[in-house]
């Protein structure tokens, strides 16, 4: 609103750049304590659930720590108008924040980059020969950002895509781990995020030992490439078996 | 399944069959409002999202992102509530006022008529009729905003969302409005050396060098209370806290909102085929101070939850 007069959101200390100065530093030794305590190969208690919105065809709820996500499957629907004609389906995708979601007050827009990788994260795990013509939206919003948030979203954009009885070939599950200097931290909070030398992450079905997408930024060396990739792929199993349980649950409580 | 067939073929022939009777397809009876039920903060968002109705949550804290935040159902419409708090310099003709920013949002993942870059008609609407209301009900003291006369006060931006749009979306941010503003904690603060109003934290508080605190009070007080219902009129049947399905099918709502002093704040009849006579108005009014008392209850049952843990 342009009638708005300008506000400030409140810091938290005047000293807060000294205080991540020395997180930083604290971070590069050898041994450090996570703030929530878990250790370095520890995941944070994940909840997932499918029917968050029952106005979608399907749904999920993930909480991850901090980070809330909910994701909405609509579909298979009409295409829009001004699309070409296709012989398979379509997927889109679209991920946006609330506007506190994050520490200082956003605009709660849409998440351009976020919407296109969970597009192709999703793409290569989805059967889009089964709707042809049609198209399915996926359409996340994060309620609460608290670090690690694309592999949040695209492991509840799966889940909801389950429920939503869309046909794939495997469900899709993806961390991330953050290299500190020597130290390879898995699934990092967003105080950690904003520290890091490096990330990776990696979204793969792990039923099938396939990768449908692997992001890597900042300084590795190969053997921590491989280490970190082993300890996401790991972690990716065993969060694959949570997803497959939620189903279950889900399925059997209707039933 | 012939039964669905007809709902879907002929909607209305099929809901007029109902109130014949006076019930509505899923078992209320006319005047009836949906199970609603409140939380605050969102630590038990996940147990409240899935949980039977109101059934009590054992933790409750509040967002870390925001000041204040409620989660409210009614029936399977969902919104999420949040308030922040920010500083701003208060205009000149109001030195000692704050200010409230009201945004109603319907993402798209809230219904399939939604969709992304196309915002929904309604949500403006409902964002204006919202603050509207806030105002004139003169449920928040804006002096209680105040920090310095002047130089600094809140401004309060209380965004809404929906999660699950299934009618009455009013009544439901209301509602959640309402009942983040009875969350909302006012953080501890004091003018920093250059001007700026900064946060003063747990630790800092045993601090001697601590300079002095601006304000004391950690809680707004909330004067008359604003509740509403929507009501569907059609033919001479008034129906209750309509579905999105009851919505799209008769198309005359009425919103009556009601302060706790059982004065009127907002009567809204957008159109529609239906012409409301006063009785029916009167019907409405009636209706509304029901639902309030039932709403009142839900909230103090959600805050002295709050209290106990």
């Amino acid at each position: 609103m342009a009638t708005n007069p300008s506000t400030y959101a409140l810091s938290q200390s005047s000293d807060s750049k000294q205080r991540l100065q020395q997180r930083r530093r604290l971070f590069q030794e050898t041994e450090w304590t996570r703030s929530d305590g878990r250790s370095f190969h520890q995941c944070r208690p994940a909840f997932l659930r499918t029917g968050a919105a029952n106005a979608a065809s399907g749904s999920a709820y993930a909480e991850f720590g901090a980070t809330k996500v909910i994701v909405s499957v609509f579909g298979p629907r009409e295409s829009k108008k001004a699309m070409m004609y296709s012989g398979t389906g379509r997927l889109n995708c679209n991920v946006s924040y609330t506007t506190f979601s994050t520490p200082v007050r956003g605009q709660g827009s849409d998440h351009k980059e976020y919407s296109s990788m969970l597009h192709k994260a999703l793409d290569g795990a989805i059967i889009l020969e089964t709707f042809p013509k049609t198209t399915v939206d996926v359409f996340a919003l994060v309620l609460e950002s608290g670090g690690g948030d694309l592999p949040v979203i695209v492991t509840c954009a799966s889940l909801a895509l389950a429920d939503a009885g869309i046909m794939m070939y495997d469900l899709v599950a993806s961390v991330s781990v953050s290299c500190f200097g020597r130290n390879l931290v898995i699934d990092p909070t967003s105080e950690e995020e904003a520290c890091q030398d490096g990330t990776l992450m990696i979204t793969c079905m792990p039923a099938r030992n396939e990768v449908t997408q692997l992001m890597l930024t900042g300084e590795w060396t190969t053997a921590k490439i491989n280490e970190a990739m082993e300890l996401c792929l790991d972690a990716c199993s065993k969060l694959a078996e949570i997803m497959r349980s939620c189903l279950k649950e889900a399925a059997s409580g209707s039933s | 399944m012939e039964v669905e067939a007809y709902r879907r073929l002929f909607p209305l022939p099929f809901y007029e069959r109902h109130l014949l009777d006076s019930v509505r397809p899923d078992t209320r009876p006319l005047h009836r409002a949906r199970d609603t039920s409140i939380a605050l903060g969102s630590a038990p968002f996940s147990f409240f999202f899935f949980c039977p109705f109101r059934l009590l949550l054992q933790k409750i804290c509040p967002v870390a992102s925001a000041d204040g935040s409620a989660l409210v159902k009614i029936g399977d419409t969902t919104m999420l509530a949040a308030i922040k708090l920010e500083v701003m310099t208060p205009s000149a003709d109001a030195p000692d006022e704050g200010s409230l920013a009201i945004e109603f949002h319907m993402p798209p993942i809230c219904s399939p008529v939604v969709r992304p870059g196309r915002p929904a008609e309604v949500a403006p609407v409902i964002s204006k009729q919202l603050s509207d209301v806030i105002v004139s009900s003169g449920m928040i003291n804006l002096k209680e905003l105040s920090l310095i006369s002047g130089k600094a006060a809140w401004m309060a931006y209380l965004d809404i969302y929906c999660l699950n749009a299934d009618g009455s979306l009013f009544d439901a941010a209301l509602l959640s409005a309402i009942a983040a503003f009875s969350h909302l904690q006012i953080p501890l603060v004091s003018l920093s050396d250059d001007g700026r109003v900064v946060a003063v934290t747990g630790d800092l508080l045993e601090d001697e060098s601590t300079p002095e605190l601006v304000n004391k009070e950690r809680k707004l007080l909330l004067h008359s209370i604003p509740f509403s219902l929507t009501c569907i009129l059609h033919k001479k049947y008034i129906l209750a806290d309509p579905t999105a399905e009851e919505e799209s099918i008769m198309e005359t709502s009425i919103t009556v909102v009601l302060d706790s002093s059982e004065q009127l704040v907002s009567i809204y009849k957008p159109g529609g085929p239906v012409l409301a006579h006063t009785s029916t108005v009167k019907d409405c009014i009636v209706l509304t101070k029901h639902r309030m008392k039932e709403l009142q209850n839900i909230l103090e049952e959600s805050l002295s939850a709050m209290e106990v843990v």
